[in-house]
């Protein structure tokens, strides 16, 4: 069996298993539960089968080449005198034919990067699973819906990370942010959290746009490049191996980075499209805490992480990813201090870390001078992702198990420890994963965040600035845990009931559940939140385990463990004074009484405000183009056609021959006599529709024109076209018949601008006359003197094998046109009729029938 | 419009109509016909049916909604359209039956006809269903 297969099942597997769990019944939970939970853990194991069978021959290499970088050290492990990693194999893919004609296939890198992304994805999915059991309880209906919707969206974010091909992963893509938007609106029924899921979901989907244009853009740009032999860069690892052939200043291709950086930005709620992630909030608790930790908002994080390695080198890109990065980073430090509801707070947090994270992507692509040779300026992203990731879903379980069963508003927890001590304890423990304290990898991972700007100063100055906002965000989480373990034990310091209670706050009380499934509002956190302090203490542990994803992620930076917390202490510098300035201040902060007046976030208006724009702006819009008149409609569509005509004749001047030639071949106009009178016939009676004022002569005439147009069709000996117009110059006299009556009386119009309808009457009536000569050279010999006609004439019965079209069959029947209508070109007829039906559903559903309906 | 003349004389257009527009459907493939004309044809005599003798009467011969109508027309020509798939044709590959009768005449069936008589159906749904629901206005 392909690799490729075991990795599409991993990826399924949670759909799967979540869409089953709708044909269990209603009150079997405990079932659901574990059945949902397979999913994930069925993923789990087939993305380690399914990496490690495609990648063997690629980690082994890597492997060798790295044993001795098991440890790291901050200051000397670059000690190579060249690249380590410059003759490590490129990753590769493994594809699933799906529409071979077009190019198109299910691929599938199984890389470092998207093996650990794959795996956070599934394994903090299994503990979602098991927490949203604790939070909903034994509640069926809730339970019923939420499994489903979940492994939608967890196929849909491991979809994103194991795609090879572009466009698939963009499939994916979207599907998060459709998943999203359901989870985010849980609550059908509360018009606040519906309209914050279409908020989320327009800002990220607007992203996903962009997205889709930089992908094309940058296929198509490298395509014109003449990569791939003119197809184009449409996978990953196409577009790792063939990056050196690329020109990474063309204007298409940086535009291209530009359009995904966009996506990546909005998914990953970079400033100023964050606003949509605190809106998140209204999902949920277990919807945040994987929303916020694993999936999603990470989804971003991980795409700047799959162009790092080729379009990094772009001079935009460290700018851009570090400005906007940084930038947020601030802004949710700073907002997120000044904030009361627990989920909201860590909201803020996850913006703020999330623009670490983007910065840090950026000062990955930065290279300094060390001795003779230069590096890239950053170790370890995928520490930093998996740090967040383990101390922020404990968070989000832990304030969700306490909003359920307390209150989520921090002014009313306090000595909330001694009531619920289990949930207290894993705040209190995360929270300290959240301040980066000293003993968890946290600490590590923001030392090495420190060390990386450090060394970019080198570069430019301006670095410092992102190392003062480092350490302003840094003090604004410790604050945070300081305020928060102060209020849940009880401390001097925490903050008491406050004057201006959170008015969001209308969670009620709950009592709590007893038992197993009770308590799993509180382990899963728990669970989570021990590998920070595994990491942190036993960093060679972490390392084991995060290392191999590291390596194999072709990167030719991050590639390094986690220091030890000792190896820091004992080895100051700038980044240890900067991590020590933030603790001292940060506990300052925490004690003192400042930053404490809950705000509102400002970027909360934008949406609202571009919303009312837009929908205003296409309101005007609307009223211009959509005016309701059909004689502008009708105006719009022929004078397009006049001008869509005059270009083909300038541009292509083969329309003149053709004319030309058919007026050449009638040279005995008399042999076309009845033809003539005919068309006389139908063209005086057209022009004397506009000249009558009485709608019943106006039918009356047309029907002359169509009565005449059968005739000429039974002059040129088309009998069946003549049938066709008949009975439909029939059906159309009767439905005349019916609605003249209906219609309002017809006053007389002051025709303004008469003149001119005549003139574009005449130019219209003329280029569809000109267009009908040009269709009369329109059958052009395809081979062999064949044309198109004689070609069907010859098939219509039986086949024909001389023929080039020949197959062994043909269409059995003697009437060519009808041959043609219902096998040759059936594929026309059946959409005509499926077109037909449209509109018949449409008059139906806009005319309801008033009689009483008939049963059938 | 019901008058006495036209409601007598429906009951002879009526059946002619029905039958022919039939014939037309089937002879179609050889000479000129087809379901589309057909479709009108039929859908003709129905709607002058229903102006001379009224909707409870239509009712009573055409006992369904038009839009049965279309849906099944619709699923006959799919049906038509993607059965050679499972036999790893391309879509709408047509085949031909040749029955021999007794008398030693042979009944040509290809598989288009059955596409022709999705397409009949179609039609005879919408125009009725159409002009059926115009006329309902001026009733009321």
């Amino acid at each position: 069996m392909n690799n490729a297969w075991i990795i599409l099942f991993a990826v399924l597997a949670p759909l799967v298993t979540g869409m089953l769990t709708l044909l269990l019944p209603r009150q079997a939970i405990t079932l659901k539960v574990l059945l949902a939970a397979l999913g994930p853990v069925v993923a789990f194991a087939f993305i380690i089968a399914g990496s490690s069978r495609i990648n063997t021959e690629f980690s082994q290499h890597a492997l060798d080449h790295h044993a001795d970088h098991a440890t790291a050290h901050l200051d000397d492990h670059h000690h190579a005198g060249h690249d380590p990693f410059a003759d490590i194999p490129l990753p590769t893919s493994e594809v699933i034919p799906w529409m071979p004609a077009l190019n198109l296939s299910l691929a599938f890198n199984a890389d470092g990067l998207s093996v650990f992304f794959a795996l956070l994805v599934s394994g903090i999915g299994l503990m979602i699973v098991l927490y949203a059991r604790g939070y909903f309880g034994p509640n069926a209906d809730d339970l019923g819906r939420f499994y489903p919707t979940l492994g939608f969206f967890m196929t849909a974010m491991l979809g994103i990370v194991v795609s090879d091909y572009t466009l698939q992963m963009l499939l994916f893509w979207e599907m998060t942010s459709i998943s999203s938007f359901l989870l985010i609106g849980w609550d059908r029924y509360d018009k606040k959290a519906v309209k914050l899921a279409m908020q989320a979901f327009f800002t990220t989907g607007l992203g996903g746009m962009a997205l889709f244009g930089g992908l094309l853009l940058l296929g198509v740009a490298s395509g014109n490049q003449g990569l791939l032999d003119g197809n184009g860069i449409w996978r990953w690892s196409e577009l790792y191996a063939n990056v050196t052939q690329l020109d990474l200043n063309d204007p298409w291709v940086v535009s291209a980075f530009l359009l995904m950086f966009i996506g990546a930005a909005t998914k990953s709620a970079q400033w100023p499209f964050h606003y949509w992630l605190p809106g998140a909030m209204a999902a949920p608790t277990p919807v945040s805490a994987f929303l916020h930790s694993a999936t999603m908002v990470k989804a971003g994080v991980f795409l700047a992480g799959r162009i790092l390695p080729t379009l990094g080198t772009i001079d935009a890109f460290p700018w851009l990813l570090v400005g906007l990065g940084g930038v947020t980073m601030l802004l949710g430090g700073l907002i997120a201090i000044q904030q009361h509801d627990l989920k909201r707070i860590f909201a803020y947090t996850t913006v703020s870390q999330l623009g670490l994270l983007m910065a840090m992507y950026g000062l990955g692509s930065l290279r300094y001078a060390h001795g003779d040779h230069t590096l890239p300026a950053i170790d370890l992203d995928l520490t930093q992702i998996a740090n967040h990731a383990f101390y922020k879903a404990p968070l989000f379980i832990a304030a969700g198990a306490i909003g359920h069963l307390l209150s989520r508003d921090i002014t009313r927890l306090t000595g909330a420890f001694y009531k619920f001590p289990a949930i207290g304890a894993v705040l209190i423990l995360a929270g300290y994963g959240l301040a980066a304290g000293p003993g968890t990898v946290s600490f590590q991972a923001k030392e090495l965040f420190l060390y990386a700007i450090y060394h970019a100063t080198s570069i430019s100055p301006w670095f410092w600035i992102l190392m003062a906002m480092t350490v302003v965000t840094a003090i604004c989480n410790v604050a945070i845990f300081i305020r928060l373990t102060a209020t849940l034990l009880d401390l001097p310091g925490g903050m008491g009931p406050y004057a201006e209670a959170h008015a969001d706050d209308h969670h009620h009380a709950h009592e709590p559940e007893r038992g197993f499934w009770g308590a799993m509002i509180w382990i899963p956190g728990f669970l989570l939140v021990v590998p920070q302090y595994v990491g942190g203490l036993f960093p060679s542990l972490w390392n084991q385990v995060f290392m191999p994803g590291e390596r194999f992620a072709y990167y030719d930076s991050f590639s390094h463990g986690v220091p030890s917390v000792y190896y820091l202490i004992t080895h100051p510098g700038w980044p240890l004074f900067c991590s020590m300035l933030a603790l001292g201040l940060g506990i300052v902060v925490g004690f003192l009484p400042a930053f404490r007046r809950a705000i509102v976030d400002i970027h909360d208006t934008i949406y609202p405000a571009v919303y009312w724009l837009a929908v205003s702006g296409g309101g005007i819009l609307f009223r211009i183009v959509q005016t309701g008149r059909l004689r502008q409609y009708t105006l719009i569509v022929l004078l397009t056609l006049t001008a869509m005509f005059t270009a083909a004749v300038i541009t292509d001047g083969a329309m003149i021959a053709a004319t030309t030639s058919t007026l050449a071949a009638y040279t005995n106009w008399y042999d076309h006599l009845p033809g003539i009178m005919l068309g006389l016939l139908v063209c005086a009676s057209a022009v004397c529709i506009p000249a009558t004022e009485s709608r019943v002569v106006r039918v009356l005439l047309l029907g002359a024109c169509g009565f005449s147009v059968v005739g000429i069709y039974l002059v040129y000996r088309a009998p069946d076209l003549a049938l066709t117009q008949l009975m439909f110059e029939v059906i159309s006299v009767l439905l005349f018949v019916v609605v003249l009556r209906l219609l309002p009386e017809d006053k007389p119009r002051p025709y303004r601008g008469k003149p001119i309808r005549i003139v574009i009457s005449i130019l219209i009536g003329l280029i569809m006359g000109w267009m009908t000569l040009i269709a009369a050279t329109a059958e052009r010999p395809i081979a062999d003197d064949q044309t198109l006609g004689s070609v069907f004439v010859r098939n219509s019965a039986y086949g024909d094998p001389a023929s080039p079209l020949a197959t062994e069959r043909g269409g059995g029947g003697t009437n060519v046109v009808n041959v043609i209508l219902v096998d040759f070109r059936g594929w026309d007829t059946f959409g005509e009729i499926t077109v037909l039906a449209i509109a018949a559903i449409g008059v139906w559903s806009i005319l309801p029938s008033r009689r009483k309906a008939v049963t059938s | 419009m019901t008058t006495l003349i036209l409601r007598i004389s429906m009951r002879l257009i009526l059946p002619i109509g029905l039958v022919f527009s039939l014939y037309m459907a089937f002879k179609g493939h050889n000479e000129p016909g087809g379901g589309f004309i057909g479709g009108l044809m039929a859908a003709a005599t129905f709607a002058i049916f229903r102006m001379s003798s009224g909707a409870a009467e239509l009712d009573k011969i055409l006992p369904c909604h038009p839009r049965i109508l279309v849906s099944w027309g619709l699923g006959i020509a799919l049906v038509t359209a993607i059965a050679p798939l499972a036999a790893g044709e391309p879509v709408l590959r047509s085949y031909l039956w040749d029955i021999y009768l007794p008398g030693g005449e042979a009944l040509h069936i290809p598989s288009a006809a059955f596409f022709d008589i999705g397409v009949f159906l179609v039609v005879i749904g919408i125009c009725v269903g159409m002009i059926g629901r115009f006329s309902e206005e001026l009733e009321l």
